[in-house]
């Protein structure tokens, strides 16, 4: 579904280059729910960026289902986000000025959905995730584990075949983050979605079918789980 | 797109409200500046309806003059007889104090079929003051001598005034009633109205009535025409003789001179106005660019999600674009709604297509400047890295 192939990333200044990550090589399969793990600075969330192709690599080659992106213009690389590919962030980044269900119906606007088309597809996401009690509330309105479930409603409208989740449960308690696991286990299991999950809790990566851990911009463990 | 930006627009009511009420302030006083361009540029385009070229005119003080009507009447036959009789006169009038571009106005109101008609210029004229003017006779004659001591008061209207009294229909031979309709005047001539007032401002209506010998007692004013290559040496000789003639104080004008004074009246006025209305779009529009900047960063977030789940670096700067020119049109609606009082309530007197027209300029020229100062906002929104802004928020 996803292949990384000697991924190198380098941010550069005017005086000093940092090697973000340093030939990486991965392989996700469809279907497939994998967890990435790593100290802070290992470069977890700039490769989650090249996989959602939100960055470019320095170097190296990224195929998703089968098409290499290397060439794509942004708009078609927009198109491309917007049609395979849903993000949950860990700040949720939901936008305060606009109500749940508008804010979930965001990604169907790209691709010029009608109104009717996007209020029922935005409504049965968030009945999946168990919010469909809080359409016309404002995020602002929310607690953290709500807007998380938003994030994820956001994610799924659009039917991807992908999510990249950076940190999903790391702005919430326990409970709340076992609540948003399950949500994604579930999404995984029955929609056969495939995951890639960043997160700093072990027992979140547990639950995964395969963690990969990262240092120093490197890969250097890959433990399959389930 | 459109019905999602308006909901984010309402959302944002308050946070807005410094934007909505800058654009309202700017096409007000646009809208107002605009107008008077039009109303100065429509009475500019019309015909001036007299030349004024190689015309002065001779003010002098008649109090030394003899207060016998007839004795006047003789006097001024032959100051006139003499006046012509100089090669450099091409033609000589008298004229009442408001000849065109003098600051003296005189109005009269006049009655038809029961309808008041008020604020009508009010001429009182010699005989050869169409010559002297070369003011064009649209229909019937000009005054004769005779005319002075006609059973019927003669006036000669304008081409406005006739429209108003009796539209397309023929003006000449008809009698109209003075303001108290207590007596007839008849019309026996119309001719092209004349911007006396300088060339931005209208001709209005108005009447010219024949000098009879009862005015020649408040007459103070001779318009004459020189002959080509008339020069300072011949307005010395000029003034000499009618300081002998009168025996009193004798001033000499250039009309020329008098129309320059009379059209900086309009546009020095104009040019103030112009110089401080623009230096308020320039604030304003640094306000605008100011405003969607701040917006920008403020939204780097929104901006980032935004291209994460779709959208292209074009689309997010057409967004930003389209939020600028969708607040600018909620301002001009209620702009418009203001403006739209001014013909309906009649303001200033200045005409209903001169405003429309003004409104219309107004609303493009908002439209530019908003357009202009988001446009490189948007720009730089588009060119926002994704990860980057995920990352900041």
């Amino acid at each position: 579904m996803i292949r990384l192939q000697n991924i190198e990333k380098v941010y550069r200044t005017d005086t000093v280059e940092t090697l973000a990550i340093n030939g990486i090589s991965l392989d996700v399969a469809k279907g497939e729910f994998l967890s990435i793990m790593g100290p802070s600075g290992c470069g977890k969330s700039t490769l989650l960026n090249i996989m959602g192709l939100l960055d470019e690599p320095s170097k190296g080659n990224i195929k998703i289902d089968e098409q290499d992106i290397s060439r794509f213009s942004d708009q078609k690389l927009a198109k491309f986000r917007n049609q395979k590919l849903g993000f949950i962030f860990q700040s949720y980044h939901l936008i305060n000025d606009l109500r749940v269900l508008d804010n979930v119906e965001l990604p169907l606007l790209y691709r010029n959905s009608s109104a009717k088309e996007r209020k029922i597809l935005a409504t049965a996401a968030l009945e999946k995730v168990g919010l469909s009690n809080r359409l016309k509330h404002f995020p602002t309105q929310l607690s953290g584990g709500q807007r998380q479930r938003v994030a994820i409603a956001r994610a799924i409208v659009g039917n991807p075949q992908i999510i990249l989740a950076d940190e999903p449960t790391g702005n919430l308690d326990s409970a709340m983050g076992n609540e948003i696991m399950d949500i994604l286990i579930n999404l995984n299991k029955n929609e056969g979605t495939t995951i890639v999950m960043v997160t700093h809790d072990e027992s979140m990566a547990h639950k995964t079918h395969r963690l990969v851990r990262l240092f120093d911009g490197s890969q250097f463990n890959n433990q399959k789980l389930c | 797109m459109f019905k999602h930006l308006f909901k984010l627009i309402w959302n944002k009511r308050r946070q807005n409200f410094l934007f909505l009420s800058e654009i309202l302030v700017s096409f007000l006083v646009i809208f107002a500046v605009f107008s008077f361009l039009t109303y100065y540029y429509q009475n500019y385009s019309k015909p001036l309806g007299f030349d004024y070229k190689r015309v002065w005119c001779i003010n002098y003080d008649n109090g030394e003059l003899t207060k016998n009507n007839d004795s006047l009447k003789i006097f001024y036959d032959n100051l006139q007889k003499a006046l012509k009789s100089m090669p450099q006169i091409e033609e000589v009038a008298y004229s009442g104090a408001n000849y065109p571009y003098s600051d003296s106005f005189s109005s009269t109101g006049l009655t038809q079929n029961g309808k008041k008609f008020d604020y009508i210029a009010n001429y009182t004229v010699g005989t050869d003051y169409k010559k002297v003017w070369n003011v064009p006779l649209l229909e019937g004659r000009w005054f004769l001598p005779e005319d002075a001591v006609s059973n019927n008061k003669n006036i000669v209207i304008n081409e406005t005034l006739k429209k108003q009294l009796f539209g397309h229909a023929q003006a000449t031979g008809k009698l109209i009633g003075n303001y108290d309709e207590k007596e007839k005047l008849k019309v026996i001539g119309v001719v092209q109205d004349i911007k006396a007032s300088g060339d931005f401002l209208p001709a209005g209506s108005a009447i010219f009535n024949p000098i009879d010998t009862a005015f020649h007692k408040y007459t103070h004013n001779i318009l004459i025409k020189v002959r080509e290559g008339a020069d300072a040496t011949f307005e010395s000789q000029l003034y000499k003789f009618m300081a002998n003639t009168v025996k009193n104080a004798v001033e000499i004008q250039h009309l020329n001179e008098m129309r320059d004074s009379k059209n900086k009246q309009t546009i020095i006025p104009m040019v103030i106005f112009i110089i401080i209305a623009s230096f308020l779009v320039i604030n304003v529009a640094l306000g605008l660019f100011g405003v969607l900047w701040y917006n920008i960063n403020k939204r780097k977030g929104e901006i980032g999600l935004r291209r994460a789940i779709g959208a292209s670096g074009r689309s997010v700067s057409y967004q930003l674009v389209m939020e600028a020119v969708i607040l600018a049109t909620i301002s001009l609606m209620v702009g418009c709604f203001f403006a739209i009082q001014f013909p309906l309530l009649g303001v200033f007197n200045i005409p209903t297509s001169a405003y429309i027209i003004a409104m219309l300029l107004s609303v493009a020229f908002i439209y530019v400047l908003v357009l202009l100062c988001s446009f490189y906002p948007g720009k730089q929104a588009a060119g926002i890295h994704p990860a980057v802004a995920l990352h900041e928020e």
